[in-house]
């Protein structure tokens, strides 16, 4: 019997349902009428995971995150049956990261207490904004009271390592209203915050209905973004991703994974993974997702499969590490891909770099806040593409 | 006049555009049989698909029906379709000139338009008998009646009891043929003369070589006999002679005076048939040319560029192909610093620029950027030469100008009485002179102008459609030059000219088209990383500015559960949109957003 190997993983467990649809999300969630898929719904996520046994002996998973939609929309019972679950069928770390989100208004201090001992060590709670009118453009069903109670709560209930989200580029948002959220959010001293710009999604009834907010424009966002870094810096939130803060310590390691290029298996409809060098997704359906397992017919849930061959690797990695403030190392880029960074993409980062958006020393390169915020268009322009829409080296 | 002669009449339709004038020669062609029905097709003569969706008529296209008339006798009617758009005034004119008669068509709910009188205009001046036709009398709205009398009153010819029809439903039909035949006089000209034969079109066939159509005024040509032309001498051997069948060419072995007919002599180019020459024999031919001969001179010049650099020897051969079938197409390649290697093109008008673009984009499948249209500039230097200007960008600097001059037209504007002052209006802000103003009837004017033709090919039917709610109609003429005081205006990009996007104007409008443009290419350029400062400019003097700026924020917040594929997908797309764009000095735009800049549909 071969040596058993203890492989770094992370484990994504998607839970599809909210009570309310927020008005910008495009992400695939929904609200049953029928809450006997709960149990059906748990059953093949359960039964899916199982069915990693062999693939996963070797495999030692070091930080679970269960996202949706809403875990805490679950019943209990249901949801401490998955959290079991996840526990029973791989072997977490000893020191793993387990996160779950949560929404205020959805968990009680009972239910909280449940979840932190039946593992659940870090929580993700959305807040996103405390002012009401902008709660309300979003579609958001709680209050800034809601997140008061849930977040006291959840330190009560024994939770050490706390995210709060918040958003900026809300309808009818301001400086100084945002301004306000991020005082509040860093007087309950989480651990972490994330920030994000809000995205307008086609299909969205935001979105379908924008002509009837008044949005902050461009420079507004990007006023709102620098002052956050700055104000949240101050209060010892260190930025280390575009959209991430954190105390020292206290970075989220299955999200730095993402960004890592690491292996990180996902489960449920709609769920991403990276698994031997394989893209994949699942289709965005409970029902379709619940028959396959049952049936074990696999292949008709897969919905994205991409091998990633090394020269995508590459451009991901530029792609990907060029979000975290700790930007690219040249040593580190020169072992994995036998390139000089700076040799290869130097004539094209000048006039980025001339530019204040780009910061190149000490053998990294990594964007400004400034570079950040339009990271898309600087990437768009460095990285190539061939005709099959693959990175090009 | 031989037995031969009294049986034929030579006849072309003229009308406004959408009166009806095509619908009315499919009923024709129907009512004599000279097409099976199954073979019948909507607006048979119209045979390019762009003609067929807009429904006019582009090229001259002629066919010979078959009509037994009431008196028991076979007619051979020769129909001459005619180009129903001011750019094409001059074939229209040569058309005319090949018949003896013209049915004028007049919309039953419309009246009298421009086009209709300055139609009317031309076959009276070419002596031909007119009889009138009232179209669309199965609409509600048809009122016989007043139309007729209208004719009567303003183009002066008797009207009462003309054939009133449907063109549509094919009522009446009957009575437009007995109109043809007993109205309209036979061909005179004598089969024995020295040959004299009018061109009135030609078309390049891939087979054929070109093909000439043309009316034989004096004479009789036969295969194999030797041809010359009279404008340039050139001379050809003739293969085949024939008649126009609506379905194609049929061959005969002669064509004599008042046939109409198709000559094809192994041809390679159509610039070598130019629309009025006259075709004789090279030897013991006729001793001068018929009247009326003119070359057709482009008015309105354009830029054309492929939207993909690497296009541009498929957009030469695409222009080769069609000035094959067009002589009056013209183009010589330039280089735009902007828009790197094109062709400056120049065009009879603003329809037949349209017609071109659309056929190469559609026929050719090419993506194209045209710059905005431009006239003919004369301009006196100090040094007492006397250059004309087709690219606003070549335009001479003040200091070396003594004189500039503009072409004018001269222009009827036909509208309901309601919008009169509106167009005035118009009129007098596009530095119009105003003439006189007559009245067709208590309900609308004739109104006539001279106009600077760059103020014409500036969105002025647009502008002159919207004052009226698309009830006024315009045609003019070339009425020469004038002196003008006219100037460059030069827009810059974060410092730098943009040739493609230079204007000649009037001193009076530019600081109007300045403040436009600028506002446009504020609004169309997408924000990039710099500030962009636009700029107008005359010479070295900044009348108008603006300021795209900087590019804040590109950015995707988040990557939801680790979905990576997504953010490839888009980064790759915004690649793709990238590599599209045009760099205009330092500053990258989409060809759409150059377009969007230059267009000329809105008053705004």
């Amino acid at each position: 019997m071969a040596q058993r190997q203890n492989k770094r993983l992370g484990i994504y467990v998607h839970v599809p349902f909210c009570r309310h649809k927020c008005s910008y999300c495009d992400f695939y969630s929904y609200c049953p009428r029928d809450t006997r898929v709960y149990t059906a719904y748990v059953d093949a996520l359960l039964s899916h995971m199982k069915s990693y046994k062999t693939v996963g002996a070797d495999y030692m998973p070091d930080t679970v995150y269960i996202g949706g939609g809403t875990p805490t929309v679950l019943p209990p019972e249901e949801l401490l049956r998955l959290i079991r679950g996840i526990k029973s069928s791989f072997r977490l770390s000893k020191n793993v990261e387990f996160s779950m989100e949560c929404n205020p208004a959805t968990a009680g201090y009972e239910e909280l207490r449940r979840y932190r001992r039946a593992g659940v060590n870090r929580l993700s709670i959305g807040l996103q904004s405390v002012n009401a009118i902008e709660l309300s453009a979003l579609g958001r069903i709680h209050s800034a009271r809601d997140f008061g109670v849930c977040f006291r709560e959840a330190r009560r209930a024994g939770f050490d390592n706390i995210n709060v989200d918040l958003m900026f580029g809300i309808p009818y948002q301001t400086l100084d209203s945002w301004a306000a959220t991020l005082k509040f959010a860093v007087s309950r001293s989480p651990e972490h915050i994330s920030l994000y710009d809000l995205k307008l999604e086609p299909g969205t009834p935001l979105c379908d209905n924008a002509s009837a907010y008044v949005f902050p424009d461009e420079d507004a966002e990007y006023a709102m973004y620098t002052f956050a870094i700055e104000f949240l810096e101050r209060a010892g939130y260190r930025q280390y991703e575009i959209s991430n803060f954190a105390r020292q310590g206290k970075e989220c390691r299955h999200n730095l994974k993402y960004w890592h290029c690491e292996e990180y298996l996902g489960f449920g409809p709609s769920a991403h993974s990276y698994f031997t060098d394989v893209r994949f997704s699942f289709k965005p359906s409970v029902s379709n997702y619940i028959k396959c397992i049952g049936g074990r017919t696999k292949d008709e849930m897969t919905d994205e499969y991409e091998e990633i061959p090394m020269r995508e690797r590459l451009g991901e990695y530029i792609m990907l590490r060029m979000r975290l403030t700790e930007g690219i190392d040249s040593r580190e880029f020169m072992r994995t891909f036998g390139k000089d960074f700076g040799m290869t993409y130097g004539s094209k980062l000048k006039k980025y770099i001339d530019g204040g958006y780009i910061v190149g020393s000490g053998g990294s390169y990594r964007f400004t806040p400034a570079g950040m915020f339009v990271s898309n268009y600087i990437l768009s322009d460095i990285l190539e593409f061939d005709a099959d829409g693959h990175f090009a080296m | 006049m031989t037995e031969r002669q009294k049986k034929i009449r030579n006849f072309s339709i003229i009308a406004h555009i959408d009166h009806g004038k095509s619908t009315l020669a499919d009923r024709l062609i129907e009512a004599t049989h000279s097409v099976e029905s199954r073979e019948m097709e909507d607006q048979i003569l119209d045979d390019m698909d762009l003609e067929r969706e807009r429904g006019i008529t582009i090229k001259a296209r002629a066919v010979r029906l078959a009509y037994k008339a009431a008196d028991g006798e076979e007619y051979t009617l020769n129909l001459i379709d005619t180009p129903g758009h001011v750019d094409f005034n001059y074939e229209v004119s040569r058309s005319l000139c090949a018949c003896e008669g013209a049915l004028l068509v007049v919309d039953a709910t419309q009246g009298i338009e421009a086009q209709t009188l300055a139609n009317a205009y031309l076959a009276v001046d070419a002596d031909l008998e007119l009889v009138p036709v009232v179209n669309k009398i199965d609409l509600p709205s048809a009122d016989v009646g007043r139309v007729r009398e209208e004719i009567e009153d303003v183009i002066g010819i008797p009207a009462e009891g003309c054939p009133a029809v449907s063109a549509k439903t094919g009522q009446n039909i009957g009575d437009v043929l007995d109109a043809i035949v007993n109205d309209i006089p036979a061909p005179k000209g004598d089969e024995n003369a020295p040959l004299s034969c009018l061109i009135f079109d030609s078309y390049y066939n891939s087979y054929l070589g070109v093909v000439v159509y043309v009316r034989v005024m004096d004479g009789t040509l036969r295969a194999g006999e030797r041809i010359k032309m009279m404008s340039n001498g050139m001379e050809f051997d003739v293969v085949e002679v024939g008649y126009m069948h609506p379905l194609g060419l049929r061959r005969t072995d002669f064509i004599a005076a008042g046939d109409v007919g198709y000559i094809t002599a192994s041809i390679k180019n159509v610039s070598d048939t130019k629309i009025g020459d006259t075709v004789t024999h090279a030897e013991g031919g006729a001793e001068s040319p018929l009247p009326g001969f003119k070359e057709a001179l482009p008015m309105v010049f354009a830029g054309i560029y492929p939207a993909d650099g690497a296009k541009y020897n498929d957009l030469r051969d695409a222009l080769e192909k069609l000035r094959l079938n067009d002589a009056a197409l013209s183009f010589a390649p330039e280089t735009s610093v902007a828009l790197g290697f094109g062709f400056r093109c120049g065009f009879l008008g603003l329809l037949h620029m349209e017609v071109i673009e659309e056929r190469l984009e559609r026929e050719f499948n090419l993506d194209l950027i045209t710059t905005a249209p431009s006239v003919i500039y004369e301009v006196d230097l100090r040094g007492g030469e006397r250059v004309r200007v087709d690219n606003p960008s070549n335009y001479p600097p003040p200091d070396e100008i003594e004189r500039a001059y503009e072409p004018m037209v001269s222009a009827s504007i036909i509208t309901p009485t309601d919008y009169i002052g509106g167009i005035m209006e118009l009129c007098t802000d596009r530095r119009g002179i105003f003439h006189d103003m007559k009245y067709i009837d208590t309900q609308r004017v004739e109104l006539h102008y001279t106009l600077p033709l760059n103020e014409i090919i500036y969105d002025f039917f647009d502008a002159l459609k919207s004052r009226s709610r698309g009830y006024a109609s315009l045609d003019y003429e070339p009425a020469g030059y004038v002196e003008s005081k006219l100037c460059k205006l030069d827009f810059l990009l974060n410092g730098d000219i943009v040739d493609a996007l230079t204007f000649i104007v009037h001193e009076d409008k530019a600081y109007g088209r300045a403040r436009k443009i600028a506002l446009r290419l504020k609004d169309n350029i997408p924000r990039q990383l710099f500030e962009i400062p636009i700029q107008a400019a005359v010479g070295s003097r900044i009348i108008a500015r603006e300021t795209v700026k900087a590019l804040r924020k590109d950015v995707l917040a988040k990557c939801y559960g680790g979905d990576i594929t997504r953010k490839k997908k888009l980064l790759e797309k915004q690649k793709e949109g990238k590599k599209k764009m045009r760099k205009l000095g330092t500053v990258e735009v989409s060809p759409e957003a150059f377009m969007a800049v230059l267009r000329l549909d809105d008053e705004s």
